[in-house]
């Protein structure tokens, strides 16, 4: 009776710690990284550093939000960097031609999801691995955009265009870390407080379960890659904004970086607010090696360690807490 | 016992045990040079574990296995194959993208100086066809050939390896007429050449036309070895059953209403053929049969999980269209399916999420999750069905397979299902665990909801049905009243009828 009160009080405390660690674990490391760049360099705190460092941050943790989507519903979208780059360079093409900025912001919007969604539709539809099907459409996505832009930058956008990526709010509050907000805020929401969010995770965990639960599968994969296209679509805009100019390459290694922030963040719990801090860690990174002037090449030696030692952490720390569950249960 | 040279393969005494269950006790088998000896018993008889022991899959606890004569242990399946036995299971294992020679002599393909002699090996692989008088391209690969053609060829190898017993699991479940009929003359061109057979089959028919002597197990002991000719089907009947019934099953008192759910015609243009049956509120209907009789995959049907080519069916005599699972959800039917954790749960979330699964809108308020709401349907489930978990916050993952298969019943609770098909629901579960399951049938029966109960196990089907269906090969083969209830007659229809 005895060992059985103290083992209870043991697992409340364990699973305390479990709750803390799987809640905080990466705005821990997110804290840390802060900490030790505030102390190791002399610029890092400065206003125009912390600045540039979120405004880095806005478009990769916008896509990775949508990517966020994605993983949890047990597919990849490798095409969101080129998604980017073609929203950024569509948005552009329109408004030089004379299009209301707005309106322009809403066809990209719309086709960037329609896109995504067709991504979807291959993989459900046509039965195509997410893997290479994202990768053709990535492809697909980057031709367009090459055809479009006869792969010439588009320069020449109205004034007004340029607030989404560098304008600030009252002068101190960067409007894309408005946007950043607002999208994690409504991204957040849908995936714990919606039906859908729910079935997001159920269909990323056991599809054949969902189905046989009643869950849309197919609806639901199709809309985690529209959602997927749609939050790269508006970080595109927001790129463009900020390099005053649709970009045709501009989509580099942002879809791929937007995957590592997920998986650095830490996929398993199903929280909008851990991607986030999976992109601030990453942004921390980059940003405190550019400080200690680590050469470039080995700043991406050591992101590619980075990415993989926080999720072998994240493996091992679970596969513990699993250990140690085992244990409380036998 | 006979302890003549005409013995290839004997056991004496084996026994084998698992947590829980003697799958083999003290089980005596002879195997004669040359001979097709068939092995027979319901589910559960212990015949998989002897395939088993024999092919080193498991090695036995106890007992004695002699092989030609000498006394042997059978410690691998390489040691088994390298003995001289072969084993043709269900599933075959040859290998699909490469040539019928490639298959046969895998591993040890004619060489010389390590280059593969690829003329010499086609040879060889014909010449060994045309010994058992089989005209086959042995260039082309093994996906190019029908089931029954890639079962001959994985016997074709066994022989090739210089086996000397050959068993085969059921090798005629997937055949059709004329391809067992080619399977026999093999099987007797193997017996002409010294070989022994063992053949597993749940067709008597089969039993009484290739094989010369039989073998009965039941729950694991050993009935009797008979020869063939001086045995008539009934009697072999009788060898199979007569297992002693020892569970106690919780009494029910509910008075059976009127029909709500009826299903006509149901086939799905392969296995199943033409089911119909229907079922009353308050009513337990179950579903016996073998393995693989069709009884999984006639819910699937129904269910909308898999597409049927024809068929009706009926709720409250209403028909109704369920061609997705989501569909039969909205008509209140409901599925626990026979492997929980592939289908019925999601291992690495919540006790909370599971159960919410299929009713998430009951725990909305304004469209958006109410998760007070929530707490407490999972709260009410929990108590009601004594799962034991330290929290509705526990991934499942971590709970027992009987608490588990209670969060896949809370979920389909939580959805109001007036229809609930239970599929072999309490496979791999402890014995309170069970009586518990039983109990929560009672109480689902009382509150009037129609119970469509699939159990392989003789005892459980017997014990808590009011009617009981019976396939066999994907059609429906007989239906027992609770009055004509016996082991006996659920067991003829479940070998296609006497």
């Amino acid at each position: 009776m005895q060992t059985t009160v103290i083992n209870k009080k043991r697992n409340s405390f364990i699973e305390i710690i479990n709750k803390f660690t799987n809640a905080m674990g990466v705005w821990f490391v997110v804290v840390l990284f802060f900490i030790i760049l505030s102390l190791t360099t002399d610029t890092f705190l400065s206003y125009a550093n912390l600045i540039n460092v979120v405004r880095q941050i806005c478009v990769n943790a916008m896509v990775a939000l949508g990517a966020a989507y994605v993983i949890l519903g047990g597919e990849i979208d490798l095409s969101t960097g080129n998604m980017c780059a073609l929203t950024g360079c569509g948005a552009a093409l329109l408004m030089v031609a004379g299009v209301n900025m707005w309106v322009a912001i809403v066809i990209v919007l719309i086709v960037g999801s329609l896109i995504g969604a067709l991504t979807g539709v291959v993989i459900t539809f046509l039965k195509i691995p997410s893997f290479i099907a994202s990768l053709g459409m990535s492809y697909v996505i980057l031709g367009a955009t090459l055809l479009l832009t006869n792969s010439e930058p588009i320069s020449g956008l109205p004034a007004q265009f340029m607030t989404f990526g560098r304008g600030y709010i009252a002068d101190v509050i960067p409007v894309p870390v408005i946007i950043l907000i607002v999208f994690f805020a409504f991204g957040a929401f849908f995936l714990k407080y919606t039906s859908f969010g729910r079935s997001v995770i159920s269909v990323g965990e056991n599809p054949v379960a969902a189905r046989l639960s009643g869950i849309d599968v197919l609806t639901s994969k199709i809309l985690i890659f529209a959602i997927g296209g749609f939050t790269a679509s508006a970080a595109g805009i927001v790129l463009a904004s900020r390099l005053s100019s649709g970009q045709p390459m501009a989509g580099g290694d942002i879809g791929l970086t937007a995957i590592a922030a997920v998986f650095v963040g830490g996929t398993e719990k199903g929280s909008a607010m851990n991607v986030l801090a999976g992109a601030f860690v990453l942004g921390l990174v980059n940003n405190g090696l550019n400080l200690l002037e680590v050469n470039a090449y080995w700043q991406k030696v050591a992101l590619g360690l980075i990415i993989i030692l926080a999720v072998l952490l994240d493996q091992i720390r679970a596969s513990r807490a699993v250990s140690v569950r085992k244990k409380a249960n036998s | 016992m006979q302890g003549d040279g005409n013995n290839i393969l004997s056991l004496k005494q084996v026994c084998k045990e698992f947590p829980g269950v003697k799958a083999l006790n003290n089980v005596d088998f002879t195997l004669r040079k040359g001979e097709v000896h068939a092995l027979v018993g319901e589910n559960g008889a212990g015949k998989s574990t002897l395939m088993k022991i024999l092919s080193g899959a498991y090695t036995k606890d106890r007992g004695i296995i002699e092989f030609d004569g000498k006394e042997v242990e059978i410690t691998s399946p390489k040691a088994s194959e390298k003995m001289g036995i072969a084993i043709i299971y269900q599933e075959l294992n040859l290998i699909n993208r490469i040539s019928v020679a490639e298959n046969v002599f895998l591993g040890r393909a004619p060489r010389k100086h390590g280059v593969i002699q690829w003329k010499k090996m086609y040879k060889d692989a014909k010449a060994l066809f045309n010994s058992f008088d089989i005209e086959m391209d042995v260039t082309k690969c093994a996906r190019d050939f029908s089931i029954a053609q890639q079962q001959i060829i994985e016997i074709i190898k066994a022989v090739s390896i210089n086996a000397k017993v050959v068993i085969m699991d059921e090798p005629t479940s997937s055949l059709t007429e004329n391809e067992t009929k080619i399977l026999f003359r093999i099987i007797k061109s193997l017996k002409d050449k010294g070989i022994a057979v063992i053949f597993i089959t749940h067709r008597l028919d089969e039993v009484f036309e290739i094989s010369d002597r039989l073998t009965v197990l039941r729950d694991g002991c050993f009935i009797g070895t008979k020869e063939v000719k001086d045995i008539t089907k009934s009697d072999l009947i009788k060898m199979m059953i007569g297992r002693e019934l020892k569970q106690q099953f919780p009494q029910r008192n509910v008075q059976i209403g009127e029909e709500c759910f009826r299903v006509e015609h149901v086939s799905d243009g392969n296995k199943i053929k033409d089911v119909s049956f229907c079922v009353r509120k308050g009513e337990v209907l179950g579903f016996a049969g073998l393995v693989g009789a069709g009884r999984t995959e006639t819910m699937r049907l129904i269910f909308g999980a898999d597409k049927r080519t024809s068929g009706k069916i009926f709720i409250n005599n209403k028909e109704v269209q369920i061609k997705q699972p989501k569909q039969s959800v909205g008509e209140k039917v409901g599925f626990v399916t026979e492997n929980r954790k592939e289908e019925g749960l999601f291992l690495k979330l919540p006790v909370r999420n599971n159960i919410v699964a299929v009713a998430i809108d009951k725990i909305k308020s304004f469209k958006i999750l109410n998760f007070n709401i929530e707490r407490s349907f999972c709260d009410k489930y929990v108590q009601e069905l004594k799962i034991n978990t330290p929290s509705i916050n526990q991934a499942v993952v971590f709970l027992s397979g009987g608490n588990q298969q209670k969060v896949v019943l809370a979920k389909w609770l939580l959805s109001d299902s007036e229809v609930m098909i239970l599929d072999e629901p309490t496979r791999g579960i402890d014995v309170g665990a069970k009586r518990e399951i039983f109990e929560i049938i009672n109480k689902l029966a009382a509150q009037g909801k129609a119970i469509i109960f699939i159990s392989s196990e003789m005892e459980e089907i017997l014990g808590v049905s009011d009617r009981i269906i019976v396939m066999h090969e994907g059609k429906i083969s007989g239906e027992v009243t609770k009055e004509n209830f016996s082991e006996r007659i659920i067991t003829e229809y479940a070998f296609g009828g006497a």
